[in-house]
C-alpha cells in the first residue's frame, strides 16, 4: 500500500513534468488506477461499517466465524490478484509502456479499463460523494463527516460553509470481496500463477 | 405438516440460482450461493454456474478448492466454468440437456462428453445430484452465516424444469433431487415459475394488467435453450384463472449461441487482417463479444464499441488485438440472424443431407428462434383444437384460433436474453406482423435471470398454505403405451405400431385414472418391456383412445417395463390378466400401475432410460 502510495505520488508528479506532455492521458488513467487500490488496500484493509442492509435484499453469507483465517495481507494480493484476472492489472503496470504509440497504449488501455472496471462494479458498489456534479456550487451543512469533504481555499467561520465541487469525491457503501481460503501459510498467496499449456 | 418457508431451486442449463420465501415475514429473497471463485478464492455469487471440473489429482491441494461442508463432488460453480473451458477434457457443461438426451442412458457415466481422461467419468444424472447437492448445502450455509438454521424438514422444496421436459427427464430430475438429501420437493414448469415471479413482482396489480380472454405467450430464452408455453386467462366468478394450454419442444438454443455467433463474426474479421486466435483468445473474444453487446444494447447512443482480447503472455503490447463492433453488425448477426421477421408459416429447417452426423447434444440444427416460435404457436393452434375444454378457454380472445397460428395478446418475457430491449422488440414486432398489425403487449418483468427461482419460491409458498394464486397445468403431455398390430406378415412391409392413450393431457396431481374396459394378458415371473409414447399436441386424446400409427403420429419417450413376479395360485409363466391404472402423485409424478382384474394386487411400471 505505502509503494502504490508512493507511485501514485511519481506518477502525480510526473504530470507537472513538461517532458511527459506526450504520455499524459496515460499517466492519468495510471494514477487512476493506483488511486483505485489505494482506496481498496484502505478499504480491504480497514473494513467500514456496512449500512444497515435494505429489506429486501439477497441474503449475503458472511464468512463463518470458525475460520477466522483472513489475513489482510493475503486480501490485498488477493485484490490484485483479482484486478490481474479480470483486467490484466498488474500486467499492465509491469510492462514499460515508454516504446508504445499513444494509439497502442489507448487500446490495451481500453482492455484493461473494460476488465478493471467489471471487478469493481462486481466487488464494490462505489458512489460520488458529492453527485452535483463538478462545478456546482454546494452548501457544506453544519456537523459533515470530515473525511467525506475536504475544504480548501479560504475557510474561516462556521459551517455551513458554500464552495464549489472541484472534485465530487468517492466512497464505497458495500465491499463483497472474495475471501482467501488458507491465508495461514507461510509465505503470501501469488497474484497470478504462471501458466503452462501441457501438450 | 407444517411448512415455514419454501425454497425455490432453477436447476438451469448453464446457470443455476436459489430463493427463499419465508412464511413468517412473507419475502421471497434470492440467497446468493457460496463457490469456489480461484484457488484459494471463495465468494458468494447469485447464480452458480452449472460446470463441474473434475480436477488431476496433482492440480489443486484439497483444502485450496474446498468449500465449508464437506463434500467430493469436484469443484462446481464459477471458477469449474472459467478454468475448465482451458482444460475441456475435465469439464461436465449442459449435464441438464444430456439428462433429458433421448440417445444415451442419464445413468451412464458418460461425462465430461468425449473426453479421454484416466479419472472416473460422471452419469448425467450424478452430476445434476451433485449440483442440487451444492445447492441446498449454499443455502444451509448462507442461512447459518446469517444466524438462520433452517430445517429442511418444515421447507416446502420447489425445484424448476423446462416445460418441454418429458416424463423421463421429470422423474431422474426429482430422483436427484432426493437422492442429493431434499425433501418434500414437487417440480414445476420453468415458465410457471417465471408467470409465478411475474404476479409477485406486480403485486396486487397484475390483476389489473391480464384480462380474462388473454393468452399470455411466456418467452424464455435462456444461456442453452428456449422454452415456450401459453397460459389462457379466463374469468370464473368474478375471479381470475389461469390454465397453462400449451407447451413446447425441447429447444437447445439460446443467448449462449448468439455469443458464439458474434465471436465467429469478430474473428474472422481479424482473421481478414492476417491475425491469427489461438483457443485462449478465441474464448477472451467471447467474453468480449458478450460486453460488447451488452454495452451496446443498454446504450442506444453508441453507434460502436472497441473490442479487445489481451495477448496470453504477460506483455499485453505485443499481441492485444483490437476491433469494433458496430451496432449493424450487432443488429445483423444477433436480431436478423437469431431474430429474423420471419413468416408464421415459415418453420425450422430439418438437418438432412448429411449421413454422418457427429453425435452428441441434440442442438437445435436451425438458429433462427423466429421460425420455432412459429413453429410452437401453429402446434398450440392444433393442440387447442383437438379438445373442447382447451377451445372453450381461448373463446374469450376473438380470433385467437382463427388462422394459421393461436394468437397470443400478451408476452412474458424471462432469461437473461431479454434483459436487452432491442431483443424484447423485435419479438414484440414479428408478434405484431403475425398479427396483421396488431400489437402484442408485453408484460414488464424483472431480473429475467434470477425470476424461476424466485417464482418457484413464490408458488411453493402458495402450495403450502393452500392460499394464493395456482396456474391450472396438470400434465403437459398425453401418455401412450404402443401395441404391436396383429397383421398377416407381408414382405417389406412393417405393420405400424398401434398407441393406446393410458394418461390425458392436462391429468391433474393428485388423480388416477383406471382404464375400463381393457385388459392385457401379462405372463408371471419375467419382465415384460412396452415402448412408450407422448404428444404434447393431442389435447383430445382420452384415456383408452387408440391411434392406428404410432410412429407417425407421436414421439417415443422410453420404454418401460414390468416384472411381475409369480402369483400364489398361479402357475409360472401364467398369464394373469390386468388392467392399466394412471397416477399422477401429489408431487406431479407419473406413475403407472398394471392392476389385477380380478384382486386388489398392483404392480409399479418403471420407465427404463432411453437408449437407442
Amino acid at each position: 500500500m505505502k509503494f502504490a502510495a508512493i507511485l501514485l505520488v511519481i506518477l502525480n508528479a510526473a504530470l507537472l513534468v513538461p517532458a511527459a506532455a506526450p504520455y499524459l492521458p496515460f499517466i492519468v488513467i495510471a494514477s487512476l488506477f493506483i488511486a483505485i487500490v489505494v482506496l481498496a488496500l484502505a478499504i480491504a484493509t480497514a473494513p467500514l461499517p456496512e449500512p444497515p442492509t435494505p429489506v429486501a435484499e439477497a441474503v449475503k453469507p458472511a464468512p463463518l466465524p470458525e475460520k477466522p483465517k483472513s489475513d489482510a495481507k493475503a486480501e490485498v494480493v488477493m485484490l490484485m490478484g483479482v484486478l490481474q484476472e479480470k483486467g490484466r492489472f498488474v500486467d499492465f503496470l509491469m510492462e514499460d509502456i515508454a516504446p508504445y504509440s499513444d494509439a497502442d497504449v489507448g487500446s490495451v488501455a481500453r482492455s484493461v479499463h473494460q476488465g478493471c472496471k467489471a471487478a469493481l462494479n462486481e466487488y464494490f458498489k462505489i458512489e460520488a460523494i458529492s453527485p452535483e456534479g463538478e462545478g456546482v456550487t454546494i452548501t457544506v451543512p453544519a456537523g459533515y463527516a470530515a473525511d467525506e469533504f475536504r475544504l480548501v481555499g479560504n475557510l474561516s467561520g462556521e459551517a455551513p460553509f458554500s464552495g464549489t465541487v472541484v472534485h465530487k469525491g468517492w466512497r464505497t457503501t458495500s465491499v463483497k470481496l472474495p475471501r482467501v481460503l488458507n491465508a495461514d501459510k507461510d509465505r503470501l498467496p501469488v497474484i497470478a500463477p504462471a501458466q503452462i499449456e501441457v501438450k | 405438516m407444517s411448512y415455514q418457508f419454501s425454497l425455490g431451486i432453477d436447476l438451469g442449463t448453464s446457470n443455476s440460482a436459489i430463493a427463499v420465501a419465508d412464511f413468517e415475514t412473507g419475502e421471497v429473497s434470492i440467497v446468493e450461493i457460496t463457490q469456489i471463485l480461484a484457488p484459494n478464492q471463495i465468494g458468494e455469487m447469485p447464480t452458480l454456474a452449472s460446470a463441474l471440473y473434475i480436477p488431476n489429482p496433482q492440480e489443486f491441494p484439497d483444502a485450496d478448492v474446498a468449500v465449508p461442508w464437506k463434500s467430493d463432488d469436484g469443484i462446481i460453480g464459477h471458477f469449474a466454468r472459467e478454468h475448465g473451458t482451458l482444460v475441456p477434457d475435465r469439464l461436465v457443461t449442459s449435464a441438464k440437456s444430456w439428462l433429458s438426451n433421448p440417445h444415451v442412458d442419464p445413468r451412464k457415466a458418460i461425462l465430461p462428453w468425449a473426453s479421454e481422461i484416466p479419472d472416473e467419468k460422471l452419469s448425467p444424472f450424478e452430476c445434476s445430484r451433485r449440483y442440487l447437492a451444492h445447492l441446498k448445502e449454499g443455502f444451509l450455509h448462507a442461512g447459518a452465516a446469517q444466524g438462520r438454521s433452517w430445517d429442511l424438514d418444515h421447507g416446502q422444496i420447489v425445484l424448476t424444469v423446462p416445460a418441454s421436459f418429458d416424463e423421463v427427464a421429470r422423474n431422474l430430475t426429482y430422483e436427484a433431487a432426493e437422492a442429493a438429501g431434499l425433501k418434500n420437493v414437487v417440480l414445476l414448469e420453468e415458465p410457471q415459475a417465471a408467470f409465478y415471479a411475474w404476479t409477485a413482482q406486480a403485486g396486487k396489480d397484475w390483476r389489473t394488467q391480464v384480462h380474462p380472454g388473454d393468452i399470455v405467450l411466456v418467452c424464455d430464452v435462456g444461456g442453452g435453450t428456449a422454452d415456450f408455453s401459453l397460459i389462457a386467462v379466463t374469468g370464473k366468478d368474478g375471479n381470475l384463472a389461469l390454465d397453462r394450454i400449451s407447451v413446447g419442444e425441447h429447444l437447445l438454443l439460446g443467448g449462449d449461441n448468439m455469443d458464439l455467433a458474434l465471436a465467429y463474426t469478430l474473428r474472422t474479421r481479424l482473421e481478414d487482417d492476417g491475425k491469427s486466435l489461438d483457443d485462449w483468445q478465441f474464448l477472451s473474444l467471447i467474453h468480449a463479444s458478450r460486453a460488447a453487446k451488452v454495452s451496446l444494447f443498454l446504450d442506444p447512443t453508441l453507434d460502436q464499441v472497441a473490442v479487445t482480447v489481451p495477448s496470453r503472455g504477460s506483455g499485453l503490447f505485443a499481441g492485444t488485438l483490437a476491433t469494433r463492433l458496430e451496432r449493424a453488425t450487432l443488429e445483423q448477426v444477433v436480431l436478423d440472424g437469431f431474430l429474423e421477421m420471419t413468416q408464421v408459416t415459415d418453420v425450422p429447417v430439418e438437418t438432412g443431407g448429411t449421413a454422418l452426423q457427429e453425435f452428441g447434444l441434440p442442438y437445435a440444427s436451425d438458429p433462427v428462434i423466429s421460425k420455432h416460435l412459429a413453429r410452437f404457436l401453429t402446434r398450440s393452434l392444433k393442440n387447442v383444437k383437438a379438445s373442447e375444454a382447451l377451445t372453450a378457454l381461448v373463446s374469450g380472445r376473438p380470433g385467437a384460433i382463427e388462422g394459421a397460428y393461436l394468437k397470443p395478446s400478451a408476452v412474458l418475457f424471462n432469461g437473461g436474453v431479454f434483459k436487452a430491449e432491442p431483443v424484447r422488440q423485435r419479438v414484440l414486432d414479428l408478434l405484431r406482423s403475425w398479427n396483421d398489425g396488431e400489437a402484442v403487449r408485453a408484460l414488464e418483468g424483472d431480473e429475467p435471470d434470477l425470476a424461476v427461482a424466485k417464482g418457484a419460491a413464490f408458488y411453493g409458498k402458495n402450495r403450502a398454505t393452500g392460499q394464493g394464486l395456482r396456474i391450472k397445468a396438470g400434465t403437459a403431455r398425453s401418455y401412450y403405451i404402443g401395441l404391436e398390430s396383429s397383421m398377416p406378415a407381408v414382405p417389406g412391409f412393417k405393420p405400424p405400431v398401434k398407441a393406446l392413450c393410458v394418461v390425458p393431457q392436462g391429468m391433474e396431481e393428485g388423480s388416477d385414472c383406471l382404464i375400463e374396459g381393457r385388459e392385457f394378458g401379462l405372463v408371471t415371473g419375467k419382465p415384460a418391456s412396452f415402448r412408450f409414447f407422448s404428444s404434447e399436441i393431442r389435447s383430445g386424446d382420452v384415456p383408452g383412445q387408440i391411434l392406428p400409427n404410432a410412429e407417425r403420429e407421436l414421439e417415443e419417450t422410453s420404454r418401460i417395463e414390468v416384472n411381475l413376479p409369480v402369483l400364489e395360485g398361479f402357475a409360472e409363466g401364467q398369464v394373469i390378466p390386468v388392467r392399466i391404472d394412471s397416477v399422477v402423485t401429489e408431487t406431479g409424478n407419473l406413475e403407472l400401475w398394471m392392476k389385477h382384474t380380478a384382486s386388489d394386487q398392483k404392480w409399479k411400471v418403471e420407465f427404463q432410460v432411453r437408449t437407442e
